[in-house]
């Protein structure tokens, strides 16, 4: 266990030690605030669900450019031959990865906050609603993830591990609006794989158990698959 | 310390490694030699666990390493072909990191890395980051990492490419310094290297072992020469040449080396 906290250490301490991590935090912060100015100033409301909206979307862009490098670089350069003949299991080093890339992510979800104070200052907000609205952001963002971190193992070049995530990243977001190609069983099936269908419970403040298994499930299906992919060298 | 037993290595129709046996005891200071693609690399990744064998076994210290990798691995410091460096972290940062993912206690790992960074000549380096550093030093910090846990096991692969004369040596006294504490694998096709440092011969011809013997007997056994029963100097460049020729020998070199051949199989036999 402690090994897994050592290697999420130095992946957050990786993304802190290049400029990737300051532009990451302050071009997506500056674009949150910019929507949430706009959407508070349009919708009068004391509401974050189209912020949460936003933030969804943008993850959607973002989060294959941080998970891109999680395995292709460590490939690339060689120095997965380093983790892999040290001491440590496989399982530890996706957990400590993940775990890592989150914490990253957690901290850019944190900095926004503050609109939860601004909102509280300004007016009345249903409090309930808003943490939920958050818990379902950063599950959705841990997820992504996931799936980043999975395509990233599955090659040692970083562009081609980050266009894979947008592949099935777009696939699972976009595929609710093919629904009215589809009739009987399929539509269900489409709706449940869809990721805008369970965000968006959260977001008006529901959270119920399959939409917790759908995200839960999904980010461990891709750690599992994650660690088969290093396991068999897939990139030999 | 190491015993593999019929170790085959195929990639797709590729025969890397085929049927390599050999043992080295404790305290041992091997080479491994061969040409670039005889399998040297691949061999050393198999000791290390990071590839799997096609058939066989390897095992350390009684571990096979296919089963219980990770006890086979607390005892081996590898340095790859490409010392397997981040970039853009601090020397010291790094081997902080090694030391942590190798499972040295907390309260051991400063003594230790201060111990790597004297041995390796680091000390002054220790805020650079690596990136910045010359190919020697890159070397040397990857030198540290693989004795960061005090091995008992040390793999090297080509530790001394590229690197310039005077770097050679300086890596080659470092090797020298360390092999009093441990069982050391080198591989190499810079055979001068191998003459300063390793007791004992391990060549490697296409996937194949082809030569197991102590570095002594070895020069002694191709320095004479039965057709003129004469004394004749050989360094182990011209034998890995003579063993490695693919042109068809002229008379005198032919009845040489059928000569060596024939004592290599009386010797082993």
């Amino acid at each position: 266990m402690d090994k897994v906290y050592f290697i999420a250490k130095k992946e957050l301490m990786t993304y802190f030690k290049s400029p990737v991590a300051y532009i990451t935090l302050v071009l997506s912060i500056s674009v949150f605030n910019i929507f949430f100015f706009i959407i508070i100033d349009q919708n009068r409301e004391a509401s974050l669900r189209d912020v949460f909206h936003v933030m969804e979307f943008m993850f959607l862009f973002l989060v294959p450019i941080m998970t891109m490098r999680l395995f292709s670089e460590e490939k690339a350069s060689g120095t997965m031959e380093f983790l892999m003949t040290a001491p440590v299991s496989n399982m530890a080093i996706v957990l400590g990865k993940y775990l890592g890339v989150l914490a990253f992510f957690s901290i850019l979800i944190s900095l926004t906050l503050i609109y939860f104070g601004i909102l509280e200052f300004f007016g009345s907000p249903d409090r309930l609603t808003l943490v939920s609205g958050y818990l379902g952001v950063w599950l959705e963002g841990a997820f992504f993830i996931a799936v980043g971190m999975m395509t990233s193992s599955w090659t040692r070049n970083q562009i081609v591990a980050a266009m894979m995530s947008y592949v099935i990243l777009f696939l699972l977001y976009f595929l609710i609006n093919f629904t009215k190609y589809f009739n009987g069983e399929a539509v269900t099936i489409i709706q449940y794989m869809s990721t805008l269908t369970h965000l968006e419970h959260f977001i008006v403040g529901v959270i119920t158990l399959s939409d917790l298994v759908y995200y839960l499930s999904g980010i461990f299906i891709c750690i599992v698959f994650t660690r088969l992919s290093i396991e068999n060298r897939m990139f030999q | 310390m190491i015993i593999t037993k019929n170790i085959s290595k195929h990639f797709g129709s590729f025969q890397a490694l085929s049927d390599v046996s050999f043992e080295i005891n404790k305290g041992e200071i091997v080479g491994f030699l061969g040409t670039n693609g005889a399998g040297k690399t691949t061999l050393m990744r198999i000791l290390t666990s990071f590839l799997p064998a096609t058939s066989g076994t390897v095992l350390i210290d009684g571990d096979d390493v296919a089963k219980h990798s990770l006890i086979t691995r607390q005892k081996i410091g590898y340095l790859p072909e490409t010392p397997p460096l981040y970039l853009n972290m601090t020397v010291k940062d790094y081997l902080k990191f090694a030391a942590e993912i190798k499972g040295i206690p907390a309260k051991n790992r400063r003594r230790q890395f201060d111990s790597v960074m004297a041995e390796c000549q680091l000390e002054h380096m220790a805020n650079k980051t690596i990136a910045t550093l010359s190919k020697g030093y890159k070397q040397r910090v990857g030198i540290a990492q693989a004795i960061i846990h005090e091995p008992k096991l040390l793999i090297l692969d080509e530790p001394t490419s590229g690197l310039d004369p005077i770097q050679n040596l300086q890596i080659r006294n470092l090797i020298k310094d360390l092999k009093d504490q441990r069982t050391v694998i080198i591989s190499t096709h810079i055979l001068s290297e191998i003459e300063h440092v390793a007791q004992r011969v391990l060549m490697i011809k296409s996937g194949e072992i082809i030569i197991d013997e102590s570095l002594e007997s070895l020069m002694k056994l191709h320095s004479y020469d039965d057709s003129s029963d004469q004394r004749r100097d050989m360094s182990l460049e011209d034998i890995f040449i003579l063993l490695h020729s693919e042109k068809k020998p002229n008379k005198e070199n032919e009845a040489h080396s059928d000569n060596i051949d024939s004592r290599l199989v009386k010797h082993h036999g």
